[in-house]
């Protein structure tokens, strides 16, 4: 796959100076694929979210640079928002910033800024929505309305409507129940599957990494701990517990089974993965099952 | 960034200004803008100056600390300097170009002030913001202004909201920053335009923080009933405010100090404000 | 606690509880129908329910932040929707069940972390040396007590949740409600914000209500009960609520992975005891299955 964005020896440093000083991002050089999803994942702290203002040029690196489609973002630091639209960034609750009268202004606030006309806006505006399942009819309502769902999703559906080559998302489900979760992620990935866009998801949720993205990056005290796919990833359950980071529960039990003798096949770190290694495994070794009919 | 500005933040310690009580640093604020305003003589200046510094030194809170929050105001001390040095009028003039004139004294009288703002921006935050926690700070308001409660005036639910204010601003702060990045990230533009394109560029801003400071208040109202706030009647304080001979000793300092200015003011020679 | 022996130690009962908001005077939206709960003194119950189940207007019933529409509520075995209820009573009522919301900075009031603890012992009008011990104890409660002299702002999400719990504790409550309390923290924040919760149920024998979507944390406590649609849905203990996988499903809630396993393997017909929780019990069912035919 193509690389549509990387960090070359990005170095960033809070407060240098004061005794507050911390470095949060320490030589770190990571690839991002076009065409894929991918999560984001550290404990608070580790430089995630420094990464992530990195992306779109929120925040200069003191050393190193960003590439996006090989190009230095800050080879010209006057057409820094230009690259704000291309690197699509959804911050952290990002329902608090709603401001305008109408949902459907709300999200028309970036493509304006683009200077785009004004029936390239509207158009935008009906894709992004729908985009993020926000009935036409609601686009005329005002945001503070909504329910927080439905606020979470025009918030994305404003960053989407810029059309970024690459959607990053800072914890897109925090604060959600589990439908929300579900309802929010699978969007992302619908999005991410009809465009081709690149998207990066920042979360806690291991369970949610596993289930969404196709390549994982780990950070740890402002490094690069590590990157692969999940299989390789969640293959590494010690070493991401020791740094202080968790696997999805499936991926403990795996591993706790294979201890216990059970020959396993597969790379387990999804519910599917394991219930299809486990009958498979059952068949083999004659384990009766009832059937339906008899039942 | 926004993160920086520290005026109106409480730095926690130990020094003999965080240990004076409350009222007594209110009343040594009152006396400084006081000796501030006397001040003529260059000599008082001098000393006024002196008196910052020493004043900082004691409180242990860093000049870098001092210096962050007198940023915020440089351009009203740039303002009245320039002002100063263009309209003061001298026998000693030191550049003339058709209708301007620079005389030494306009020079002096702006640096003099530029002086007396500093000190008294310093001055009073080192008393009262810096060294002084807000919940010390309404208690040491609350008990000064007490007597005006006698003529209905509700002394302790505005030395409380003005408590909550001090405590929130930092959390504002944050919350500016966040909601600035986020409509920086849709391609909003804060530092270009016309004054108007500026001030309408406030908006998208200005609008989710009012929202947000709306949710937060109410919020903030739910939590203080359940944990039984119900105003001033009944409550008792975790932290008794007693005068000790530290607070009549910075008192007496003070009135000597102030004493000392009116003399200078009056005996020393040379350049008189 | 109490050595009168005919007082029952139902702490919480509510009875046929009804609550509507007010919505501009249009139609009114029920939020809790036909509620009735009883909550025994000393319990864990874990209260889930998706956003919007009414999960958080129960509890702001509870403490008198609401009022409700009908229905009765018994605290202590008071009822707390006497008329007859003065203000005082109604303070009382708060100091026993204090409440922990979901966000950390929406609730400390104070500009350093000691001040923050004692304000509702100074509103209760505490005298001041007992508002230091108790301070100093509910510090040392939830792991704080290198933090007193701290400026809050400066404090991670489950550092400030745990001094807001302080704050609760200060008061000696006998009931401790946490309104998604953890919602908004990053795991290692959850996590010390569970110890504390589960030290305080044990160790102190605080009643604990932790209302939550998050399916491991109901695992920790005695009793689930699942509100959907202002309804009491389901009410038993973690193992029976969560044998039920698709009926939390229909309220919109989820179960923990090991437990999807185990139903999903029970579906294509391989028998295992339903409503397992654990990592560890799930991984010892599966190896006894397979220890079994060998």
């Amino acid at each position: 796959m193509d690389t549509i964005i990387e960090l070359k020896n990005i170095t960033y440093v809070y407060g240098s100076g004061t005794p507050f000083q911390m470095t949060a991002l320490d030589d770190v050089s990571v690839k991002i694929k076009a065409g894929f999803i991918t999560g984001l994942i550290g404990h608070t702290g580790s430089g995630k979210s420094t990464l992530v203002q990195m992306l779109n040029g929120l925040l200069r690196p003191h050393a190193g640079q960003v590439l996006l489609h090989n190009k230095d973002i800050w080879e010209n630091p006057k057409e820094i928002s230009s690259i704000r639209f291309k690197v699509g960034l959804v911050m952290q609750y990002p329902e608090y910033q709603l401001f305008d009268e109408t949902v459907g202004k709300d999200i028309a606030f970036g493509p304006k800024n683009m200077k785009l006309s004004d029936e390239e806006i509207a158009r935008r505006v009906e894709e992004a929505a729908s985009f993020v399942g926000i009935d036409k009819a609601l686009l005329d309502k005002s945001p503070f309305d909504l329910s927080g769902g439905q606020k979470r999703r025009v918030a994305i559906a404003g960053i989407i409507a810029m059309r970024p080559d690459v959607l990053v998302l800072d914890e897109p489900a925090a604060g959600l129940d589990p439908r929300g979760r579900k309802e929010i992620l699978g969007r992302v990935r619908q999005y991410q599957r009809d465009t081709g866009a690149a998207v990066i998801i920042v979360s806690h949720s291991m369970e949610d990494m596993a289930k969404y993205c196709d390549e994982i990056i780990v950070m740890n005290r402002a490094r690069i701990f590590a990157q692969g796919s999940c299989a390789e990833i969640f293959a590494r359950a010690e070493e991401l517990v020791a740094v202080g980071l968790d696997v999805p529960q499936i991926a403990y039990i795996a591993q706790a089974l294979r201890r216990g003798g059970c020959e396993l096949e597969g790379d387990i770190y999804t519910v599917e993965g394991a219930l299809s290694a486990l009958v498979s495994l059952f068949e083999k070794k004659g384990i009766p099952r009832k059937t339906a009919n008899n039942a | 960034m926004l993160k920086d500005i520290t005026l109106g933040q409480f730095f926690p310690g130990e020094s003999y200004i965080h240990r004076l009580d409350p009222r007594t640093k209110i009343i040594l604020t009152v006396f400084y803008i006081i000796i501030t305003f006397s001040a003529k003589s260059i000599f008082s200046f001098a000393a006024l100056f002196l008196s910052v510094v020493m004043i900082i030194g004691i409180s242990k809170i860093s000049f870098k600390t001092i210096i962050r929050g007198i940023r915020p105001v440089l351009y009203i001390m740039i303002f009245t300097m320039i002002l100063n040095i263009f309209l003061t009028n001298g026998e000693d003039l030191l550049f003339h170009w058709k209708f301007i004139k620079i005389y030494k004294e306009g020079i002096i009288t702006a640096l003099l002030v530029l002086v007396r703002i500093i000190v008294l921006i310093t001055g009073t935050s080192v008393f009262i913001t810096y060294t002084t926690s807000p919940i010390q700070l309404t208690d040491g308001i609350e008990r000064l202004f007490s007597p005006l409660k006698r003529i209905g005036v509700p002394v302790h639910d505005l030395a409380m909201m003005m408590s909550l204010a001090l405590r929130f601003i930092p959390t504002l702060i944050e919350e500016t920053d966040r909601i600035m990045n986020a409509q920086k990230a849709r391609g909003a533009d804060f530092s270009t335009g016309s004054l108007a394109s500026r001030v309408r560029a406030l908006i998208p801003i200005i609008i989710p923080l009012f929202v947000s400071a709306y949710r937060r208040a109410e919020e903030l109202a739910v939590a203080m009933e359940c944990r039984c706030y119900r105003g001033g009647e009944g409550r008792t304080r975790m932290k008794i405010l007693t005068y000790g001979l530290n607070d009549f000793f910075a008192i007496f300092i003070f009135l000597l100090f102030l004493a000392a200015i009116i003399l200078i003011n009056i005996y020393a020679p040379g350049f008189k404000l | 606690m109490s050595n009168i022996s005919n007082i029952s130690n139902i702490f919480i009962k509510t009875e046929n509880l009804c609550f509507s908001y007010d919505n501009d005077g249009e139609e009114k939206v029920p939020a809790i129908k036909n509620a009735s709960i009883e909550i025994e003194a000393g319990s864990y119950v874990a209260v889930l329910g998706h956003n919007g189940s009414g999960k958080s207007t129960l509890a702001k019933l509870l403490n008198m932040i609401l009022l409700p529409t009908s229905g009765k509520i018994y605290i202590n075995g008071r009822d707390i929707t006497d008329p007859e209820m003065s203000e005082d009573d109604m303070f009382e009522v708060r100091r026993q069940i204090g409440m922990v919301f979901q966000n950390p900075d929406n609730q400390l009031v104070a500009t350093v972390v000691e001040e923050d603890v004692a304000f509702g012992p100074e509103n209760l009008g505490v005298p001041p040396e007992v508002i230091r011990e108790r301070v100093a104890e509910a510090l040392e409660t939830v792991g704080m007590t290198a933090y007193a002299r701290h400026a809050p702002h400066r404090l991670s999400g489950g550092q400030k949740q745990r001094v807001a719990i302080a704050g609760i504790i200060a008061m000696r409550p006998e009931c401790i409600i946490f309104d998604e309390s953890t919602a908004m923290l990053d795991p290692v924040g959850r996590k010390e914000v569970l110890q504390t919760i589960g030290r305080l149920n044990r160790e102190a024998g605080i009643t604990v209500l932790n209302i939550t979507h998050y399916m491991d944390e109901a695992v920790l406590a005695d009793r689930v009960i699942v509100i959907n649609d202002g309804e009491i849905y389901m009410d038993g203990t973690p193992v029976e609520v969560f044998s039920q996988v698709d009926k939390l499903r229909e309220a919109g809630l989820e179960v923990p992975q090991s437990t999807e396993l185990l139903f999903r393997l029970n579906a294509l017909g391989y028998e295992f005891a339903p409503g397992i929780l654990t990592t560890d019990d799930c991984v010892a069912a599966i190896l006894a299955k397979l220890s079994r035919t060998e």
